[in-house]
């Protein structure tokens, strides 16, 4: 007889444990969490900051808490190297729960590290939960030349120059080689 | 005919005169801008054509720059007051400077105020390449004024400890170790990893050091485009670092100034 107390206490947990998670998960197993982007599109110049907002949707009938939303950067092309970590320093964020028919907005910034052409996305996930992926946001990148290299020669040489010239003439000044040098020419004189 | 007696208050310029003459016309001071100008001509240069660093936005070069020429430009200041009081001690010429009516408060004054010259000319040093890396992006008069007003109060600071370490110390050469170990000792936290930095107790660390306090300040006006209110709790250890030890080396200079250097006698 207590075994099958046991037993019900057992599947009736498990009945709830499963209820709550289709619950999150939706009717037919797909998760009732949503992510948006506010744009789809973004243009930038190399070593620019730009900024983007997700929001997650909990379009569920209970409240989702433990998410986790991470945002992930990669290259179209196969030939640039892409670490997130110079992208976004805050790449992981850990969200508070989310209430039924509620949602929470997320501000990313970013920093242009490479040029050309890239997708940058975010993903929500739980414990309970697998990952959510938003849409793809495009980064279009375009190289420029942070400086005019060309220019720092003179200056870089030019004043070490200065100030050496400036050292010497007071050192030899300080050595009488200017008085002596008048007083050879009042000789001549 | 003896020398007019300075007038009481003013005696202290007439420190700063003697000294600022012996810095500059004695040469120490140009050959230690002279070897500031070389290291920030390499750091601009660097900054300006290799490749790995050209990604840097501008803003980022010109902060780089700026927290190289404050943290350099102060240590210019710590060993010049580093052997403001111990050197003219070692040299034999401490005797007849504390014979001239000149109260101990003054000279100290004087000495600090002349060990500062070393920070304002490595500043003028400064400005040619602030301009150049930061034209173009309207950040040259922010850059100039934010460095002058950290770098004078991180100047302050640094070379007060430096005169209170000369008016302690026994020789010049433990004078000088001890002021170059003080500062090292306060920029160690800037090589601590990121995370470290990021928790409470590394974000309190840094704030609490002037020195870190002050480089944050600047990098975040710089190099993340704040404004100058923004961040503007990263200045108080600074300034309030640079009250205290000015007020505590002119103080204990002026009580402790003696022929033979350390605590007792």
């Amino acid at each position: 007889m207590t075994r099958i107390r046991l037993a019900s206490v057992v599947v009736l947990a498990t009945v709830l444990v499963l209820g709550a998670t289709a619950a999150a998960r939706g009717a037919d197993g797909s998760s009732s969490l949503s992510v948006t982007v506010d744009r789809s599109q973004i243009a930038t110049k190399l070593g620019q900051k730009f900024v983007f907002r997700s929001t997650i949707t909990n379009s569920g009938s209970t409240a989702v808490g433990g998410l986790i939303a991470h945002l992930n950067v990669l290259s179209f092309r196969g030939n640039v190297y892409v670490d997130p970590e110079d992208w976004s320093s805050n790449r992981v964020r850990y969200l508070a729960p989310i209430p039924a028919g509620g949602s929470t907005t997320i501000t990313w910034h970013m920093e242009a590290v490479n040029a050309g052409s890239f997708a940058v996305y975010v993903t929500v996930l739980s414990h309970e939960l697998a990952p959510t992926a938003g849409p793809t946001v495009t980064v279009a990148i375009t190289q420029r030349r942070t400086l005019n290299s060309g220019g720092i020669l003179p200056l870089a040489l030019g004043i070490p120059a200065l100030l050496g010239l400036i050292t010497l003439g007071l050192r030899l000044r300080r050595a009488g080689y200017f008085a002596r040098g008048r007083s050879r020419a009042a000789d001549v004189g | 005919m003896t020398p007019a007696r300075p007038r009481k208050g003013t005696s202290w310029a007439v420190v700063f005169g003697q000294e600022l003459r012996d810095l500059w016309m004695g040469g120490r001071g140009l050959v230690l801008s002279f070897a500031f100008s070389c290291l920030l001509s390499v750091i601009a240069f660097l900054v300006a054509t290799n490749k790995a660093l050209n990604f840097l936005e501008q803003r980022e070069a010109v902060n780089l720059t700026l927290q190289v020429a404050i943290a350099v430009g102060t240590l210019l200041a710590l060993l010049a007051a580093a052997d403001a009081v111990s050197g003219e001690r070692e040299r034999g010429t401490l005797e007849s400077l504390l014979l001239t009516p000149v109260s101990r408060f003054e000279i100290t004054v004087g000495k600090l105020l002349a060990t500062l010259s070393l920070w304002f000319a490595a500043f003028i040093i400064t400005v040619p390449y602030a301009w150049f890396l930061g034209r173009g992006i309207s950040i040259v008069g922010e850059t100039i004024l934010i460095g002058l007003v950290v770098g004078t109060v991180l100047a302050i600071f640094v070379a007060s400890l430096g005169i209170l370490i000369s008016v302690f110390a026994a020789s010049n050469r433990v004078s000088l170790s001890l002021g170059l170990f003080a500062l090292l000792a306060l920029y160690t936290p800037t090589q601590l990893p990121s995370s470290a930095q990021k928790g409470w107790a590394g974000e309190l660390l840094l704030r609490v050091n002037p020195l870190t306090a002050g480089e944050h300040y600047v990098g975040k006006v710089i190099a993340s485009s704040h404004s100058w209110s923004e961040d503007l709790a990263w200045l108080i250890s600074p300034f309030v670092a640079a009250v205290v030890f000015a007020a505590a080396a002119s103080i204990l200079g002026a009580r402790f100034i003696r022929l033979r250097g350390g605590v007792a006698g």
